[in-house]
């Protein structure tokens, strides 16, 4: 494997609590390369997402994480970003889909806006400058630029996540972390919004971190694969020799609760 | 109950109420003036003999202050349990059968909740003539309940929505029976919430009309403290004991019922909870042992 | 539009609730309504305005349903009557009068204690848990908790008759004439201190309390982590994601609160002796002046039913997803 992109090392946040902590994640430890799509699978409350949150600093107290962990983007520990080094660095080298599709975008501010935000704090452009931008993105993923006046509830669910994905990759980033990007979505356009994403990354070259607990999804989406169980990394493999050959027990029981899915077909 | 025990803005208000609930409870022992007799000078400042000092026809202030506490303490929780009940009631019924019982009774509390409570109580209470706490409390209750079962309605809405709800219907469970046994034990936070609120709103609008000259003059009551004090320009004679002890009574008790609440509240929306896990993390954070 | 057309069918409604109370209240109570109503004036009512008044108050031979017509036609043309202890001023001259004191005094003191309270309430959901954040809350609970009489005799006493900053009493200084001259003006808002003070005290916690509750339940939702994630400015998420739409409920909320502001500015007027609808109110029920009390009800009603029209407006402007509906 070359040189990753982003590597995890030691990982541990707790969650203080008024007498005693939670402990989320346990000592995680993986490496995402560049290019790649490394999904991490486990039930809720398994730590997943917060890692994923971890990893472009957005916990807030009570979250703690502890000292001894890193988690570096390109060599750099992201850890140790000030403020104004961090807010460089959010979006612009790593940009995240959060779980709702319903939710991600503000509901009273006009989608334009939401990637002018993004384009004037990062690249300083102007309105036009970043209209033309906008419509680029938005016909990246198949939706007509001449809506970008419109607020988010006149789209719909897949629309609107669409949008989110345009924005996440409006300022080319290297990492972009996906936290259940598709629960909200039916089956037809979580598979749709999926092969989106598979193509976008293949033109643009970006890696991708795939939360969910669908084991069946992920499968067929990942190169690689880390599985969760109450804060701890218990397995981590190709996503191949995940599905044919699981080794830790916690594993198997993920599969035999997907039964239907044992025969699907893998990309 | 246990969790309301825990938590220090609810230890506090609940410590204040007891306080004042002794003191009215215990007041023959405390004073031994009658609070509607006149047992002094007029206008007396604190001394030994009226230790908060006489009002203007010489009654003990003290004494009058013990005995208002029993007065506020009724009416407060007296008229509060009316507008729950009320509240609830209406709410309940309105959420749970929908269409147009609940068009009806949501166009009445929409309605009570844009004519100005306070101006219509007055008229009311102007016409009663001199309203004694009873009275007042009843039409409290009676005007007062539309905010209560705006919010229950609501809360009723989705928890209809809830499995063991649908379940009950299923096996044929009577409306009144799913209404009482299903459903309101579900919304009890709010019904908590709104029985607080309402207390305090009683409280508050009592003294208030009584300020106004719209009670009972004879009964002894905080309100009727400060409506006496005013007639008799007590601020502009200086004796400011007539006016300021029913005000830190009144302020006292609107504290105490107010971090009830606030805790309550917190209890009921746990994101709006801080505690001592900030605390805690703060401290660990100094100590280097981890960040955000 | 259509959404402001059905609140404005809704409001007339309850305005006519307001005026239907009015109505039978008198008549609902034990003994002779016209004696109730009216014996307050004594002798000292010429009897042609008596019967003037009986009419404006529908008290004609007839039917109840006319009487109610008749009443419900009087106050639709604009006819309250007239007060009984101002023979022989209209009603509504004696209330409009006042109303606008009133309105400026609870106008400035709504605005004032809303930006403020507001702000307060965004900046202590930011900063959760912090020491501003304890203090604020700590310090709303209170002023929210203690009675809109008590606030104004406590700052009455304290800072009108201990200190003697500012005057106890009035508008104006009576001496002067009212007009636009800087003089008048200035001793206006010098007069108008005290008053202001107490109704920003009683109403700023309010606002603060809910922004501030509402921003919280806000933080956690996705696109204020996303806004987060984007790299934008602190500043930026706060005001922008945040505050911009937990303004949303507050601002609903404000509608309710209208009336009990309404409440507290009238219970300030009568301590301070300002020259408001409180005052007058005050002095209407000592003298058990019924034309006036009633006056009141439809007076703050349709004052209370414009302020939460001006609220549905606002709201729909400020959020989209009503414009479409």
């Amino acid at each position: 494997m070359s040189e990753p992109l982003l590597s995890v090392k030691n990982l541990t946040i707790d969650y203080i609590g008024d007498e005693t902590d939670f402990r989320a994640v346990d000592n995680v430890s993986f490496d995402v390369a560049p290019g790649e799509v490394f999904g991490l699978a486990g039930e809720s409350g398994c730590g997943k997402s917060t890692i994923a949150f971890a990893i472009s600093r957005l916990h807030r107290p009570p979250a703690l994480i502890r000292t001894g962990s890193e988690i570096l983007l390109d060599g750099r520990d992201v850890l140790d970003l000030d403020q104004k080094e961090l807010a460089a660095f959010r979006w612009r080298e790593v940009a995240m889909v959060f779980q709702s599709a319903m939710n991600s975008l503000n509901p009273v501010l006009r989608v334009e806006a939401q990637f002018y935000d993004v384009l004037k704090t990062h690249l300083g452009m102007t309105k036009v400058q970043a209209r033309e931008r906008t419509a680029e993105m938005l016909r990246l993923v198949d939706i007509n630029p001449d809506r970008m006046r419109d607020y988010p509830h006149q789209f719909s669910g897949g629309m609107r996540q669409r949008i989110v994905i345009a924005i996440c990759l409006a300022l080319g980033p290297k990492l972009v972390v996906m936290d259940e990007p598709t629960t909200a979505l039916d089956v037809v356009v979580q598979r749709e919004i999926l092969q989106r994403i598979n193509e976008l990354r293949r033109k643009l070259g970006f890696s991708v971190l795939f939360i969910t607990h669908d084991l069946g999804l992920m499968v067929q989406f990942c190169d690689r694969i880390g599985i969760m169980l109450g804060g701890k990394l218990v397995e981590q493999n190709t996503a191949q020799a995940i599905y044919r050959t699981p080794q830790h027990d916690y594993t198997k029981k993920l599969w035999a609760s997907f039964p239907s899915l044992h025969g699907g077909v893998l990309a | 109950m246990k969790t309301l025990l825990r938590n220090r803005k609810a230890l506090v208000g609940l410590a204040i109420i007891a306080t004042i609930a002794i003191l009215a409870i215990a007041a023959p022992l405390l004073t031994e003036y009658n609070p509607a007799a006149r047992t002094g000078r007029p206008h007396q400042a604190p001394s030994m003999d009226h230790i908060l000092g006489t009002t203007r026809i010489g009654q003990d202030v003290f004494a009058r202050v013990l005995y208002g506490a029993r007065t506020s303490l009724m009416v407060g929780f007296g008229a509060g349990l009316l507008i729950t009940l009320v509240g609830t009631v209406l709410g309940i019924v309105a959420g749970y059968r929908g269409g147009k019982t609940d068009e009806v009774i949501s166009f009445f509390t929409n309605m009570v909740l844009v004519v100005p409570n306070l101006p219509l109580l007055l008229v009311l209470a102007a016409f009663i003539g001199q309203a004694s706490p009873v009275v007042i409390a009843l039409i409290l209750g009676a005007t007062s309940w539309a905010w209560g079962a705006r919010v229950t309605r609501a809360e009723t809405l989705s928890v209809k929505q809830k499995d063991f709800v649908k379940s009950a219907e299923m096996m044929g469970e009577r409306q009144w029976r799913i209404m009482a046994f299903e459903i309101f034990p579900n919304v009890i936070s709010i019904v908590g919430i709104n029985f607080i609120g309402s207390v305090i709103f009683a409280i508050i609008t009592q003294a208030t009309l009584e300020f106004l000259g719209l009670g009972d003059p004879r009964a002894i009551s905080w309100g009727n403290m400060l409506f006496a004090a005013q007639k008799a320009s007590a601020l502009s004679v200086g004796a400011w004991w007539e006016i300021l002890t029913p005000c830190f009574a009144l302020a006292f008790l609107g504290i105490g019922m107010s971090l009830l609440n606030f805790a309550v509240d917190e209890i009921a929306n746990p994101r709006l909870r801080t505690g001592n896990r900030l605390g805690r993390w703060s401290l660990l954070v100094r100590n280097g042992e981890g960040r955000l | 539009m259509a959404f402001l057309f059905r609140r404005l069918a809704f409001y007339l409604a309850a305005f006519l609730a307001a005026a239907t109370i009015n109505f039978f209240l008198p008549r609902l109570m034990p003994g002779d309504p016209i004696q109730l109503m009216f014996s307050s004036a004594g002798a000292e009512l010429p009897p042609e305005s008596l019967e003037a008044l009986k009419l404006t108050f529908g008290f004609v031979d007839g039917p109840l349903w006319k009487q109610y017509l008749t009443y419900l036609g009087s106050i639709f043309t604009g006819d309250l009557g007239r007060s009984i202890k101002y023979f022989p001023l209209p009603v509504t001259s004696v209330l409009g009068h006042a109303l606008i004191w009133t309105l400026v005094l609870m106008g400035t003191a709504t605005v004032i204690s809303f930006i403020l309270g507001t702000w307060l309430g965004v900046m202590a959901a930011w900063k959760r848990g912090s020491r501003f954040d304890v203090i604020v809350s700590v310090t709303s609970i209170f002023a929210t908790s203690v009675p809109a009489v008590v606030t104004s005799l406590i700052v009455l006493f304290v800072f009108g008759f201990t200190l003697d900053w500012f005057p106890n009493g009035y508008a104006a200084d009576p001496s002067l004439d009212p007009a636009f001259t800087l003089q008048y003006i200035a001793s206006v808002a010098y007069h108008g201190v005290l008053p202001m003070v107490t109704l920003c005290t009683v109403l700023i916690g309010g606002f603060t309390v809910t922004m501030r509750n509402n921003m919280i339940n806000l933080l956690g939702e996705d696109y204020i982590v996303m806004a987060r994630a984007k790299g934008l400015s602190d500043r930026r998420v706060m005001l922008w994601y945040a505050a911009r739409n937990a303004l949303l409920p507050t601002v609903s909320s404000l509608a309710i609160a209208i009336g009990t502001i309404l409440g507290g500015s009238l219970v300030t007027e009568v301590v301070f002796n300002y020259p408001g609808l409180g005052n007058v109110l005050y002095q209407a029920i000592l003298a058990r002046d019924y034309p006036v009390i009633q006056g009141q009800l439809l007076i703050m009603t349709a004052t209370m039913l414009v302020a939460n029209f001006i609220v549905d407006v606002s709201y729909v402007l400020l959020d989209p997803r009503l414009k479409a509906a």
